[in-house]
């Protein structure tokens, strides 16, 4: 059984859900035709997903390290929409907005760090894409990292387009877990 | 006490299911495709040792899922395309199901833990080469092929392929 509230925000509401059974927090945003969705992974969770995938314990602590999101992006329009993650920012409690490590910037790590070819194309492919398009009832997702320690707070401004119009939202005060589930 | 703290965070890492909270619901909407595109081609190994080309069901309708064991919506996903395989079985259709970047290993594992056997091949796309030459930026993504080999409709994300609205849309394929 999940608990709902609504958390106020300046221009949507925030969904905010909490799983007793896992303890993990959800927030949902549902904006002019998109739906993106945020839920905490727990640190060993996280790593023991790499560790499965070709991770050394080492690298895959390493991500974990970081405040990962399960985020899903849905179109619950009409029109088609596309997505740049690179668009994105988080701001922290007091910062200055961020942009999201990407894919590529990820991918420069792990050949750093000796992670092997099939490790590293699991990798890709369990992260958020860096742009899509979704058609109507399109939807997919992945995961997306946040430098931030546990239990840092912070803003997520999304930015779509539709029509060749840039769009804009917001998820207001998630949590990154400071649990490791 | 800690064992089972680790299988619990094992299945969990195998799914990843219990970091998704309530579920996104699958959806059951086509994107239709007036251009006619024809569909890229895909000829790979596939774990049952064979070689499976498309070019060789040319005239059936075929479904075309790329996907990976890791994936929640990609497992949840795998009973419906079961289902409407069985569905439309006897008919001119096919199901390719195209595993990226995993090994026979990984995959056999999760089949086993599925209800109900998997009538279709599952085809290795260990480089996922075949992912960028049919353009897939993410998985779950699925194609639906008319007779003539054009690219009829795609979906992003997870399907609830057994749904009467999808195989409604198959049947008019097939009498084309």
């Amino acid at each position: 059984m999940l608990v709902l509230s609504i958390w106020i925000t300046t221009a949507y509401a925030t969904q905010y859900s909490h799983d007793p059974g896992t303890g993990l927090e959800t927030w949902q945003v549902e904006a002019d035709g998109i739906q993106v969705r945020l839920t905490q992974i727990g640190s060993e969770q996280a790593q023991a997903f790499y560790q499965a995938r070709g991770f050394s314990v080492d690298n895959a602590k390493y991500y974990a390290s970081s405040c990962v999101f399960m985020t899903v992006v849905r179109n619950i329009g009409d029109a088609t929409i596309e997505h740049r993650l690179s668009d994105w920012r988080y701001v922290p409690d007091g910062g200055r907005p961020r942009s999201i490590r990407s894919k590529r910037e990820w991918g420069k790590i792990w050949i750093q760090r000796k992670v092997p070819e099939s490790a590293r194309i699991a990798f890709t492919w369990a992260q958020f894409p860096n742009t899509q398009s979704f058609s109507p009832s399109d939807w997919n997702q992945g995961m997306t990292t946040y430098q931030l320690p546990p239990g840092a707070r912070f803003n997520l401004i999304f930015k779509w387009r539709e029509d060749g119009k840039l769009r804009r939202g917001e998820i207001d005060n998630v949590r990154c877990t400071d649990e490791s589930h | 006490m800690k064992a089972i703290k680790l299988v619990a965070i094992l299945f969990a890492a195998l799914s990843l299911t219990a970091a998704a909270g309530d579920l996104p619901a699958l959806s059951h909407g086509l994107t239709a495709h007036a251009a006619k595109k024809p569909a890229p081609p895909l000829k790979l190994k596939g774990i049952d040792g064979q070689v499976h080309d498309i070019a060789a069901l040319r005239g059936k309708v075929i479904l075309v899922n790329f996907w990976a064991t890791w994936c929640p919506p990609c497992r949840r996903e795998m009973p419906s395309m079961e289902h409407l395989a069985r569905k439309l079985r006897g008919e001119n259709f096919a199901v390719l199901a195209v595993d990226v970047g995993e090994n026979v290993d990984t995959i056999e594992t999760f089949i086993s833990q599925l209800e109900l056997d998997l009538t279709f091949p599952i085809l290795l796309d260990t480089s996922s080469k075949a992912m960028q030459a049919w353009k897939v930026s993410g998985l779950p993504t699925t194609f639906v092929i008319d007779r003539k080999g054009h690219i009829a409709y795609s979906a992003i994300g997870g399907r609830e392929f057994d749904h009467p609205e999808i195989e409604q849309k198959l049947r008019d394929l097939l009498k084309n």
